[in-house]
């Protein structure tokens, strides 16, 4: 009986980083679920989907990338140049369909061109990609400078709007319940079309065989006959034609093309991948992985913005340091499985090197954790009070509704007199906060049911305008995005009166669409006004 | 140029690792010269010298100082896509000890008027740049240590602070993008004895890293072991001794690199300031004729890599080129530059001439 369960577990080790990840992104949904009651909600699990489907799709093509030993740096240019590209279409007049078909074929040709320049031409996939993505990014700008919007395209309507509901969690009739959107759906396909192709077809195998080694199978692939330079075109191109999708997935999401929205996406596609237990030497790996690598990614997000108190830098943290556990556990697994290798052979001399390794690792791994759980304890500490008392009332809220935008008492305030107007809907508990910053100092917020009031130094007001303005507020680079919020994200509306301007700006968080300034003036403002009762 | 020609051979000026980069310049400069009037136009204010040239070599700086770590981290044959966030992880550490309001515990009470006195600082100087250079020279050490003690390939042990790293400076500034008001640090990357000061500093460290790898045999070590790191650790080099050497000396230049691109903002922007310049940097290094995949390398071919991509830059802006159009004119460029030292184009070349001999 052990004997088989040891032969079960040898067979299938090759398993065990997937098995890793998928246990990993399990236990830390299910953590986050006693933590906070909101993330119970199903659909907070379904949006999980639905925020990332552009992620997910980018990093499917990235895998078969990566599993060739090559790496595409251009994934972010091109999901850009999708957005803006087929947002202008649009705004000319082209058909939804038409334009989709042409945003593919546009990224299935920037891929094979870079994909010939790393097969014929031998450069480095780093250097021809990078390339690709300063090219495909100074293209958008080529293509307009401002964002955007797409109206009235019946097609992104329908794509972006159709509810598919879940069986067993929603009611049919009256179309209310759990959902997902088409996007989601198209990269759950095609996960599935590319699991497909990755182990069953000779195409697969091909891809396989060339990764890994540091090159040296890419010879031995060539040796024996494999189509390897036809094969990496063809790799290439799929994924440009995986970012071209993800760019339209991420324009039916935001419903709008900038040239700066996924700006620096193609890291989180690559530390997706890396999570999902592929290797980056190529030839190592599993499809479905990248699956989990995403859930991972989505979830670090959600359970930052269920906590509330945690801002949004950390996601870049806690994915950093899951890297480097992933690492560590899958340079552990190769240690051993080449010991095992020379054990079969001529006999192992350098027994040495694992156990010097995991020494490495552990104490690597020490030092982050120590370091971390001190920044933790010392960020977490203060909100801990608020955040469980807060948490009970949230069980019951489950389907609260989004609260819609107090427009005309905004319009009011700012005429009355107040410089700043800031309102913040959503979260994971439905708040509806807005406040007024008054040139005198005065400051009041409101939540519809609770008012505050608190006073700060004139002085403190003017900087803050002054800070606002140099952040370009006025300019624009400050353009407004919105897309209907996950149920545990919050959108913001920002009014700003100063030296006879006035200029309202809104975005949602948990996007990748806002201008970064966006959120450090959110930041300021924040930081200055009270905190109402019923937020955290 | 031409001084470079004399005394040597043409095939002995061809095959040297200098000669691309040169040509590279030359025909960016040739093109200001032909398009651009004035393009050469140096002047003087308060005998500090002004001009289009300078500028490029200014601006330059901080992707010089990045190439020259960045060169003997790929001649060990890894890479360092750090970079940037360590950068922005100086530049945090030092402006959050110049102006730690963020903090907002712990200051003196009157502390906005100290503010707005030009010449005050919560530390002295001399620590602010002390301390910012240990953060990076950690940051090196961090990744050093992965690489050749953890054995993760650098790609993906860069990786994970080139993630992290850019979260880990916002945490430290808090998210704000902290403005400095000490005009001494200013002086870093804004001021000028004659020249701008930012270029003393990389010539400072160019002669440090250059009597480092040419005049000890560190140099020759890190080609050994970016040539064939196997055979360097039978022939009893240190190898892991030398990648983590060139992981923390490039943490160091980016440290540098971080407290110059800060103090010509006058600000430290956690979240952009250094954002992408890892790929510039690499891309100084391969126009400087290094391979990616290690062995040897040229420091000064680097720099002029550097100035190359600078040039561009700079010109364009000239031309009148919009900042926008800049990128897809950039990746153009690098194409052609990258194919210039391709083998297949070098072989096809080859090719071609020698069947019109033939004919």
């Amino acid at each position: 009986m052990i004997g088989r369960i040891r032969t079960l577990i040898s067979n299938s080790q090759r398993f065990i980083p997937v098995a890793a990840t998928a246990l990993l992104a399990l236990s830390a949904y299910g953590l986050g679920a006693a933590f906070y009651p909101g993330m119970r909600d199903p659909q907070v699990f379904f949006n999980l989907f639905r925020n990332n489907a552009y992620l997910l799709i980018s990093a499917i093509g990235m895998t078969l990338v990566i599993l060739t030993g090559g790496i595409d740096l251009s994934v972010s240019g091109v999901m850009a140049l999708t957005t803006v590209a087929a947002a202008a279409l649009l705004r000319e007049g082209w058909n939804g369909w038409l334009v989709i078909l042409t945003m593919l074929v546009m990224g299935m040709i920037l891929g094979a061109v870079m994909g010939s320049f790393i097969a014929y031409m031998k450069v480095q996939p780093f250097i021809a990609t990078l390339a690709g993505m300063w090219f495909a990014r100074g293209m958008c700008f080529f293509i307009s400078d401002d964002a955007i919007a797409i109206k009235d395209s019946r097609v992104y309507t329908i794509l972006g709007q159709t509810r598919i509901l879940i069986p067993g969690l929603s009611d049919p009739v009256a179309q209310t319940g759990d959902y997902v959107t088409i996007p989601a759906v198209v990269g759950l396909l095609l996960l599935a079309v590319v699991m497909y192709i990755a182990h069953y077809t000779r195409f697969g195998r091909t891809i396989y065989a060339i990764g890994g080694n540091e090159g040296r199978n890419e010879v031995s692939a060539q040796l024996m006959g494999l189509p390897v330079q036809t094969t990496k075109v063809l790799v290439y191109t799929f994924n440009g034609f995986c970012s071209a999708l993800a760019g339209i997935a991420l324009s039916i999401f935001v419903l709008s093309g900038h040239g700066l929205y996924a700006n620096g996406a193609e890291l989180d596609v690559i530390a997706a991948v890396v999570m999902g237990g592929t290797m980056l030497t190529g030839g190592e790996g599993y499809v479905f992985g990248t699956l989990f690598g995403v859930m991972i990614f989505g979830i670090t997000q959600t359970l930052i913005q269920f906590n509330g108190s945690l801002s949004s830098w950390w996601t870049r943290i806690v994915i950093g340091v899951l890297m480097l556990i992933f690492i560590g556990v899958q340079s552990a697994l190769s240690a051993r499985k080449g010991r095992r290798r020379r054990a079969k052979g001529a006999g192992g001399p350098i027994m040495g090197v694992q156990r010097r390794r995991i020494l490495t690792f552990g104490g690597v791994g020490v030092i982050v954790v120590v370091i971390l759980s001190v920044i933790l304890f010392n960020v977490i500490q203060p909100p801990t009070g608020d955040a469980s008392t807060d948490s009970t009332p949230t069980a019951g809220s489950a389907s609260c509704e989004f609260q819609p935008y107090r427009r005309d008492e905004a319009a009011a305030l700012a005429e009355e007199g107040a410089v700043i107007v800031y309102e913040r809907n959503g979260g994971p508990n439905c708040i509806d906060e807005l406040y007024a910053i008054y040139p005198d100092g005065r400051i009041v917020g409101d939540n519809g049911e609770t008012t505050v009031e608190r006073e700060v130094p004139p002085e403190e007001v003017d900087r803050l305008l002054a800070n606002i303005a140099e952040y370009g507020w006025f300019t624009d680079e400050m353009y407004n995005t919105w897309h209907t919020p996950c149920k545990q994200c919050y959108g913001y509306y920002l009014t700003v009166v100063y030296d006879g301007q006035e200029k309202t700006v809104r975005g949602v968080d948990g996007g990748t669409d806002a201008p970064a300034d966006y959120w450090q003036v959110i930041s300021l403002v924040k930081g200055i006004v009270p905190e109402l009762p019923s937020t955290q | 140029m031409s001084t470079f020609k004399s005394g040597f051979s043409l095939r002995k000026v061809t095959e040297s690792r200098l000669f691309f980069p040169f040509v590279a310049l030359a025909l960016i400069l040739l093109f200001d010269l032909i398009a651009v009037p004035g393009f050469f136009r140096i002047s003087t204010r308060d005998g500090n010298l002004y001009g289009n040239l300078i500028d490029i070599v200014r601006n330059a700086s901080t992707v010089s100082l990045l190439a020259i770590g960045m060169t003997l981290v790929i001649a060990t044959g890894g890479v360092d896509l750090s970079v940037g966030a360590v950068m922005a992880i100086a530049a945090s550490v030092a402006a959050l000890l110049m102006n730690p309001y963020v903090l907002a515990t712990e200051l003196p009470p009157n502390i906005q008027e100290m503010m707005n006195d030009p010449y005050f600082t919560y530390q002295p100087l001399w620590v602010v740049i002390l301390a910012a250079l240990a953060v990076s020279i950690i940051c090196g050490l961090w990744n050093g240590i992965l690489v050749a003690y953890g054995r993760i390939q650098p790609m993906v042990a860069t990786l994970i602070l080139m993630t992290a790293g850019r979260g880990i400076a916002q945490l430290i500034t808090n998210g704000v993008r902290i403005q400095i008001f000490y005009e001494p640090y200013a002086f870093i990357g804004q001021g000028w004895i004659i020249l701008p000061f930012s270029l003393y500093l990389v010539a400072i460290v160019f002669a440090v890293a250059w009597l480092l790898t040419r005049k000890t045999a560190i140099g020759m070590f890190i080609e050994s072991v970016g040539t064939n790191a196997r055979s360097s650790f039978f022939s009893g080099i240190g190898e892991k001794k030398i990648k983590l050497l060139a992981y923390t000396f490039c943490g160091l230049t980016a440290g540098i690199a971080g407290l110059v691109a800060s103090s010509n903002i006058k600000t430290s922007d956690a979240f952009n300031l250094g954002q992408t310049k890892e790929l510039d940097a690499i891309l100084a290094v391969v126009i400087g004729g290094t391979l990616m995949s290690g062995g040897r390398f040229s420091l000064l071919a680097s720099i002029v890599g550097a100035w190359v991509i600078q040039a561009i830059t700079t010109s364009m802006y000239a031309v009148g080129v919009p900042a926008f159009a800049l990128q897809a004119i950039k990746a153009v460029v690098v194409i052609f530059v990258i194919l210039l030292y391709s083998e297949q184009v070098k072989n096809f070349v080859q090719k071609v001439t020698a069947q019109k001999k033939e004919a």
